[in-house]
């Protein structure tokens, strides 16, 4: 697809050994997640466990508490990443994250909602993410229609916080009228994946794997909408149609991520952050990056999480606001902001 | 003629304000679990009448109202300072991250960190320190531009984040006696919190009206401003530190409550509408808002009782995607 005009990036070799480390690194971190835990089996055990040896006990912890987990944690990554990278290259604002613009938010929201009525299998709940995050989605879009928010990037950013406020508002009136919704969801609603069960991942996984297809697709559109809407008319792509693929697309990976994990803030703001900064600011290679990093980043939180407080657990979203906050002040630093 | 009709006009308003504040805290010393009658209520306010409604009043509605004014009062004119200072009506310290921060060193003394400074005095510390640290990393620009509101940003939600921590990790009645300080509500207001407050209502209030004029320069660009003899350094600096000082000792008793600060001031532009910076309407619109939302927040789901914090935040909500989509977004800036 046109691609004399807009360089196909792994046709250099260039991306292959920042790939190769960043592949390195979750490797890493999926052992460091699978090795540390808050529980009193430490790494020697676990390693035996791995491989099929070592007491019933750490074989049970390993197999079914952390190889699960770990799972669900490279998944949320991967999905929050992607979508942070998508939205910063649809609205042209470094800042634009899931997290920060009501997008996690509106799902978390929905998905109370749901809850509350009844809603309990993991299906039905992960559609309800999805849906909550399209509505939030489509407030973005909506807002970046608006004069004033389209082209100063920190307006839109404090537009969403003002809404993730409000949305977080509503889900906390909805656990204080039902006691019985509030138990179930208090503390996935900070963002955390330590009582996410299994099958949730496996209810997540189809739509993940739609939103995978529509990235593909508009990857190399969004490349060249980065050049501006007449240039990528006329190198013969839709904006109106690509923007509404990308919607959907990030709508899947958020709800589908808040369906897994809870509303994680800064995950989608970092990941693609350290993308652009290894890879430069082709959305393709941003999104090939962000595979790998996305992962690692969500690994190490939930492990950090996991071991600070030992034998309490930390919620994984005050980790990854923690690691997050700095990078957002940085971006804001550096004086880089309106690059994209 | 026309500058006498603008005055009237401000001055209507105030009045207007005024009137609604006490038909506000009339409302909301009758309704309740236990309604008092007008007249009861009168004769409770003298001191006489039966002993249930003196209780009722005097122990429970009358210190809840007095707080909710002063604390609605204080938010809003923080934030119509910090509207009027940042040149952004988005820029309240609720967005900003002051209320956070504020929150965050308060609970950190409820929760019992080892550190025993009285909670009021430690939420004007954290209010102190997320302006000073959102100051320090706007670098040259200064409360201008994005860098002060991302900054504040960030340190709001590690401040947030930080809160959380603590709720996690102590004792759950711990929690409980902090988690007011969380949503913002009226319940957990202590005397001593009410009384600086009201002391710093008055210096806050008092500043800001000498700053006036100042603050009417700023609603032009910086040139124009010092042209107009403004000292501009001092009057941000000024303005900065009073909204601190009221944002601090208003969480200090009734916890991070959104959206006054946002509302407030807008609402008394809309009343105003003279080209000045309405300051004292701002404070009456702010009082108005909280003794409202505190009494609906009581009556709504009674016997459930809703945070005044989740109250204001609703009625915000629709006022807040208005201003989001309206495509000839009217902006300070």
């Amino acid at each position: 697809m046109n691609d004399h005009a807009v360089a196909n990036p792994l046709a250099s070799s260039a991306l292959v050994p920042p790939l190769t480390v960043a592949v390195f690194f979750v490797v890493a971190a999926v052992f460091a997640s699978l090795l540390w835990g808050a529980g009193p089996i430490g790494p020697a055990d676990a390693l035996k466990a791995l491989i099929g040896q070592g007491s019933e006990e750490a074989r049970f912890v390993i197999m079914e508490l952390r190889l699960p987990r770990t799972a669900i944690a490279v998944v949320t990554g991967l999905a929050l990443a992607v979508a942070g990278a998508l939205l910063q290259a649809l609205t042209r604002n470094p800042l634009a994250e899931p997290g920060l613009l009501g997008v996690s938010g509106g799902s978390a929201f929905a998905v109370t909602l749901a809850v509350m009525l009844g809603a309990s299998s993991a299906t039905l709940t992960t559609v309800v993410a999805q849906v909550g995050a399209l509505a939030g989605c489509s407030l973005v879009m909506l807002a970046t229609r608006s004069r004033g928010l389209a082209t100063d990037p920190v307006r839109l950013v404090l537009a969403g916080a003002t809404v993730t406020g409000l949305l977080l508002s509503l889900t906390s009136v909805l656990m204080l009228a039902d006691q019985r919704a509030a138990d179930e969801i208090r503390f996935w609603i900070t963002g955390s994946i330590a009582g996410t069960p299994f099958s949730h991942l496996k209810a997540v996984l189809p739509s993940l794997a739609v939103a995978g297809v529509l990235v593909v697709m508009v990857a190399a559109p969004l490349a060249a909408m980065s050049l501006g809407e007449r240039a990528a008319l006329g190198l013969g792509h839709k904006p109106g149609r690509i923007r509404l693929l990308v919607l959907v697309a990030v709508a899947l990976l958020v709800g589908g991520a808040t369906a897994l994990a809870g509303p994680l803030v800064f995950a989608g703001l970092v990941v693609p952050f350290i993308a652009r900064a290894i890879g430069g600011p082709d959305i393709r290679k941003t999104l090939w990056l962000c595979l790998p990093i996305g992962p690692t980043l969500l690994l190490v939180a939930d492990t950090l999480a996991r071991i600070i407080g030992a034998p309490a657990e930390l919620p994984l979203g005050v980790i990854t606001a923690l690691l997050g906050a700095p990078v957002l002040l940085y971006i804001v630093r550096s004086g880089r902001m309106p690059t994209l | 003629m026309f500058q006498l009709v603008v005055r009237h006009r401000n001055l209507a308003a105030q009045l207007g304000l005024v009137v609604a504040l006490t038909l506000a805290a009339v409302a909301s010393l009758i309704f309740g679990t236990v309604a008092v009658p007008l007249d009861s209520l009168m004769d409770a306010l003298a001191g006489q009448g039966n002993a249930i409604h003196r209780f009722v009043i005097h122990e429970l509605r009358l210190p809840r109202v007095i707080a909710g004014a002063l604390a609605g009062a204080a938010f809003a004119l923080a934030g119509c300072l910090m509207q009027t200072v940042a040149r952004n009506r988005l820029a309240t310290p609720g967005i900003i991250g002051i209320d956070n921060a504020a929150t965050a060193f308060a609970v950190a003394s409820v929760v019992g960190t080892g550190i025993s400074v009285a909670p009021p005095a430690m939420a004007l510390l954290g209010a102190a320190v997320a302006t000073a640290l959102a100051f320090g990393l706007a670098g040259a620009n200064g409360t201008r531009g994005y860098r002060f509101i991302i900054a504040g940003l960030g340190i709001g939600a590690i401040a947030g984040a930080i809160t959380q921590v603590m709720l996690s990790r102590v004792a759950i009645d711990s929690a409980n006696a902090a988690f007011p300080w969380t949503v913002g509500s009226l319940n957990a207001r202590s005397t001593t919190a009410v009384i600086t407050l009201a002391f710093g209502l008055v210096i806050g209030w008092v500043t800001a009206l000498l700053l006036g004029r100042s603050l009417n320069t700023l609603q032009f660009s910086d040139p124009v401003a010092i042209n107009l003899g403004t000292r501009l350094t001092r009057v941000r600096a000024l303005s900065l530190a009073c909204a601190v000082l009221l944002t601090g000792l208003a969480v200090a008793v009734a916890g991070p409550v959104g959206m006054v600060a946002l509302l407030a001031p807008e609402l008394a532009r809309t009343l105003c509408r003279a080209g000045k910076v309405p300051l004292t309407a701002s404070a009456l619109a702010g009082a108005v808002f909280m003794v409202t939302a505190d009494m609906a927040g009581r009556l709504v789901l009674a016997p459930l009782e809703l945070p005044v914090g989740l109250i204001t935040a609703i009625v915000g909500a629709p006022y807040l995607i208005w201003i989001l989509v309206k495509p000839t977004s009217r902006s300070l800036t």
